[in-house]
């Protein structure tokens, strides 16, 4: 049942304990939780990853630029690197660490870690944008009630209803007859991903923080609030905001994951990032028989990327929810 | 006419979200299957090496030729033996739409139909060399034209059935070739572009179904006398013959049973077989039909019991089949293979892959009136990184694409073997340098505005070769990225995005082999196609002046012209010619390409027994 010793109350060890915060026992379970830190260390690796991806190109002598296809891959011989390039026909090489990819000659390396970089930031800017939303709008009408409460459950359902890759689907064309000839184009791709995926990921945070605030507003130190004539702004952040940290930091974890691998399976389908710099867009083109017979690396590595990201992510998020949660003990 | 099938252009050859139909449109071919067997190591296939196989380069080719006296029965195929169901996979192509003769004008649909099912006044066939020759189909010679070209009399043999029995009329086939001049029914019929053109009072003949007119009684530019069809044209039109080997030169029963659309469906047979059943863009099953004789058919054979095409294959899968050798392979046929497989096609099926000329050209066309130095154009020509194009666009370089050097394809009568440059333009960044700096631009990039098809990654991968190659010679580049097949926008002109263009493309293929079919439609002034705007009276009034000179000057006429467009105002870049891979199952007999059309040789395929 429970990993703790029982404590005699009067000890030193309990007194420590009960001067802790919620946050410092949380913190303190997830440090032990082995699977936890295995995962965080993960994470973190792919953060360095991500932000200092230029660096750790230039550390390696690699970059995205287009090679001429010709100075790197063998057209005869099914556009496959040349032997000098490394895998699969040559030996391991420091001038491509991770090889060049088929046709392109491009460097896989620098592919990897700016579709890692795309990866991250996408998901983790629409994570926030769509927390935000859905906390806001889940104590709007969580605490206001009545008809504030009917109108934005409205707005939530009626959002659930909107399929999500239909509308992704019908998003790429238009967005790319409206922006094509402009020369932000990739940038203005991104953003308008992160729209669609904040737009339809809103509303599971929405409904948590709602339900939350329910059953927290019928509490007494609300209604003392109240009573002594808080202001509800002043009662909605600073006395149930706080509250609400635990589920609010769970939703998070668990919708980063959730992104990353919509944009992989948005890219692969060509309709997010279409500039060939994402880990979707890596696995479309190594997704082919013959690559993945005589080249089974170029498959491998965005594929263990995305997999290996979503899984901490994901195992991260379940522990910190175990570890938020005064609930469970493991 | 245009022809997709090239990253550049964006062909998506996954066809993943895209589900608009792209038929290949319809190529005639002169040059044909070549494949030069250079000796290569003998033996040694079996030590594991991929690079074993045989080294295919293009032989010499010619232009077609003709052969007025052939009469049926064909020669048999040596070694041909009946019986069998040959299965013809083909990969990524949906198959024509309708089976109505009159309607067909894709490479797929006809050559399928020409070969096998539908006749008309005349018909290629393959000789030994494996050049395409033009013999007599249901005519019994190539036609009588008048002095002037103003007048052709066709002879109907009296000894062609139907699949019915019944025998093929000369009115059914004056009503047949009246049909092509409904452009209301068959808006994507070949007639709509020959019939309505040359022949006499049908711009204003609505035909058969449109016009009210169900027995062609209202235009009198064909009359029948026996077995004598003649037709009157309005203007010359020497390439009668030519046009009459497509099956809309063919006949159709008269009234309701050939009424469009139901008759596309299942169209009357008079080949050597007939259609069992079909499913558009899935399966067509053909069957012996026991009513033809070959004594009656100068070119077709009848040696396989059964035909079964299969549409919108699965390049991977359908590779991964024909590779394996399984019992499903050895009958089958597939009509194209993906490059990346090319090594091991190459190694393992000898002569059992075929390599076929298309006569095919890409070209990118710079817009004459905003590019207007030629030394501008011809730097272009040395920017465009031409193998890495291909390479990043999945094809084989030297196999699939070749080098080119004008517009008129390989093996097309007339055409010279000419070099702008004295030498082959290839990629040369340095020399587009100095020609840029030569027309005044060496100081700062010359823009180049251009676009290509974000759905499809390899054309994405091809665009990135062309601007990293255009950049590096002078240029900058502004790549738009669209959604839609870049013809689309190339031949709107009031698209937004066409309009800030100054770098477009078309690919081209002939429908016969004469530089009519390839340099009025993408050169002269005003032709839909002509996405370069070029338009120079000189050479505008000398292709009128071709098309009324003597039949055996305009050959060498269409070749000089090519050469003195190509020299004088370099208006289109020519980026490569084109070739189709066949793959053969090893039970199949006589493994060759039908130069004519680009498309295996159905007509003398069998399976051995």
């Amino acid at each position: 049942m429970t990993d703790e010793p029982e404590l005699d109350p009067n000890s030193q060890q309990a007194k420590e304990i009960a001067g802790k915060s919620p946050m410092r026992i949380a913190l303190g379970r997830l440090a032990r939780d082995k699977i936890a830190v295995v995962c965080a260390l993960f994470v973190l690796f792919f953060i360095i990853c991500a932000v200092f991806a230029g660096p750790i190109c230039s550390l390696f002598g690699v970059s995205l630029d287009t090679p001429l296809a010709s100075e790197r891959v063998d057209g005869l011989n099914s556009g496959l690197p040349k032997p000098a390039m490394g895998p699969p026909d040559g030996p391991f090489t420091w001038d491509h660490p991770m090889g060049v990819a088929p046709r392109t000659g491009q460097d896989n390396l620098a592919y990897w870690l700016h579709g890692c970089r795309a990866s991250l930031m996408i998901a983790t800017t629409a994570a926030i944008v769509a927390s935000l939303v859905g906390v806001v709008v889940g104590l709007l009408s969580g605490f206001l009630a009545g008809t504030v409460d009917k109108v934005l459950s409205f707005f939530i359902d009626m959002f659930l209803t909107v399929p999500f890759l239909l509308a992704a689907l019908t998003m790429a064309p238009i967005l790319n007859e409206r922006f094509n000839t402009s020369d932000n184009y990739g940038t203005i791709q991104k953003v308008s991903l992160i729209v669609i995926l904040s737009l339809f990921g809103w509303m599971g945070t929405a409904r948590l923080i709602r339900g939350e605030v329910m059953s927290l507003r019928e509490r007494e130190f609300v209604q003392a609030a109240r009573v002594i004539g808080m202001p509800t702004s002043r009662i909605l952040f600073k006395e149930l905001l706080p509250n609400l940290a635990a589920p609010i930091i769970i939703s998070v974890s668990l919708m980063l994951p959730a992104f990353v691998a919509l944009e992989a399976g948005l890219a692969f389908l060509g309709i997010g990032v279409t500039d060939g710099v994402s880990w979707g867009q890596m696995i479309l083109d190594a997704a082919t028989p013959l690559f993945f017979r005589e080249y089974p690396q170029y498959l491998w590595q965005p594929m263990l990327g995305v997999v290996a990201l979503v899984l901490s992510l994901n195992l991260l998020g379940d522990a910190i929810r175990d570890a938020l949660d005064p609930k469970t003990r493991r | 006419m245009h022809v997709t099938g090239d990253a550049v252009l964006g062909e998506n050859k996954k066809e993943r979200l895209d589900s608009m139909k792209r038929n290949k449109p319809l190529a005639l071919v002169a040059g044909a299957a070549l494949l030069t067997l250079a000796a290569c190591g003998g033996g040694s296939s079996d030590d594991g090496e991929t690079g074993g196989g045989e080294e295919r380069e293009f032989g010499g080719q010619e232009g077609g030729t003709k052969d007025a006296e052939r009469q049926g029965p064909a020669p048999e195929v040596e070694g041909a033996a009946a019986g069998g169901t040959i299965t013809v996979y083909l990969p990524g192509d949906p198959g024509p739409d309708t089976l109505d003769p009159t309607g067909g004008w894709s490479v797929t649909g006809n050559s399928i139909q020409q070969a096998l099912t539908s006749r008309s006044l005349t018909q290629y066939i393959r000789d030994e060399e494996g050049q395409p020759v033009l013999v007599p189909d249901l005519a019994t010679d190539l036609g009588t034209p008048n002095e002037d070209f103003t007048e052709w009399t066709f002879t109907i043999r009296d000894d062609a059935t139907w699949e019915d029995g019944q025998p093929v009329t000369a009115e059914e086939v004056a009503f047949g070739i009246c049909r092509s001049l409904d452009s209301e029914a068959f808006p994507s019929g070949p007639g709509t572009e020959y019939s309505k053109h040359y022949f006499e009072g049908a711009e204003d003949y609505e035909g058969p179904y449109t016009g009210k007119d169900p027995k062609c009684e209202a235009w009198d530019g064909i009359s029948v006398e026996g077995q004598d069809i003649t037709i009157t044209m309005s203007t010359p039109f020497p390439d009668m013959d030519y046009w009459g080997a497509f099956m809309a030169m063919g006949p159709a029963p008269l009234g309701n049973a050939s009424k469009p659309p139901n008759y596309g469906q299942k169209p009357l047979a008079n080949g050597p077989y007939k259609v069992e059943s079909y499913k558009p863009n899935e399966e067509l099953v053909l069957v012996k039909n026991d009513q033809w004789s070959g004594d009656s058919d100068p070119g077709r054979h009848q040696y396989a019991d059964e035909w079964v095409f299969k549409f919108n294959q699965d390049q991977a899968k359908v590779d991964e089949i024909m590779l394996s050798g399984n019992s499903d392979s050895q009958t089958a046929v597939s009509t194209a293979l993906g490059s990346g497989n090319y090594n091991d096609a190459n190694s393992q099926l000898g002569e059992r892959l075929v390599q076929q000329t298309s006569q095919c050209v890409s070209t990118l066309t710079p817009d004459y009136n905003k590019i207007k130095e030629i030394e501008v154009r011809k730097a272009l020509a040395y920017a465009y990184p031409y193998e890495d194009v291909w390479i990043s666009g999945g094809e084989v370089p030297g196999v699939t694409r070749t080098y080119a050097n004008s517009v008129m394809p390989p093996g097309m009568a007339g055409k010279k073997e000419f070099q702008v440059d004295g030498e082959q333009i290839k990629y040369d960044p340095e020399k587009a340098k100095e020609l840029l700096a030569e027309a005044g631009y060496g100081d700062k990039p010359y823009e180049i505005t251009m676009v290509y098809y974000e759905v499809d990654p390899l054309a994405k991968d091809a665009q990135d070769q062309i601007t990293k190659g255009f950049e590096a010679s002078g240029f900058s580049v502004k790549a738009i990225p669209v959604q839609e097949s870049p013809y689309n926008i190339w031949l709107d002109p009031d698209n937004k995005v066409n309009k800030t263009l100054n770098l477009r493309g078309v690919n081209w293929c002939s429908d016969w082999p004469s530089g009519s079919t390839m340099l009025p439609p993408l050169l002269k002034g005003e032709a839909v196609y002509n996405t370069a705007f070029f338009d120079e009276a000189s050479v505008n009034e000398e292709m009128d002046a071709i098309a009324t000179m003597p039949i055996e000057e305009q050959a060498d006429a269409w070749g000089a012209l090519d050469e003195r467009i190509m020299t004088e105002y370099f208006p289109i870049i020519p980026t490569a010619f084109r070739n189709d891979l066949f793959v053969f199952g090893e039970k199949i007999g006589n493994p060759t390409g039908d130069g004519s059309i680009g498309a295996p040789n159905y007509k003398d395929l069998y399976v051995m027994q």
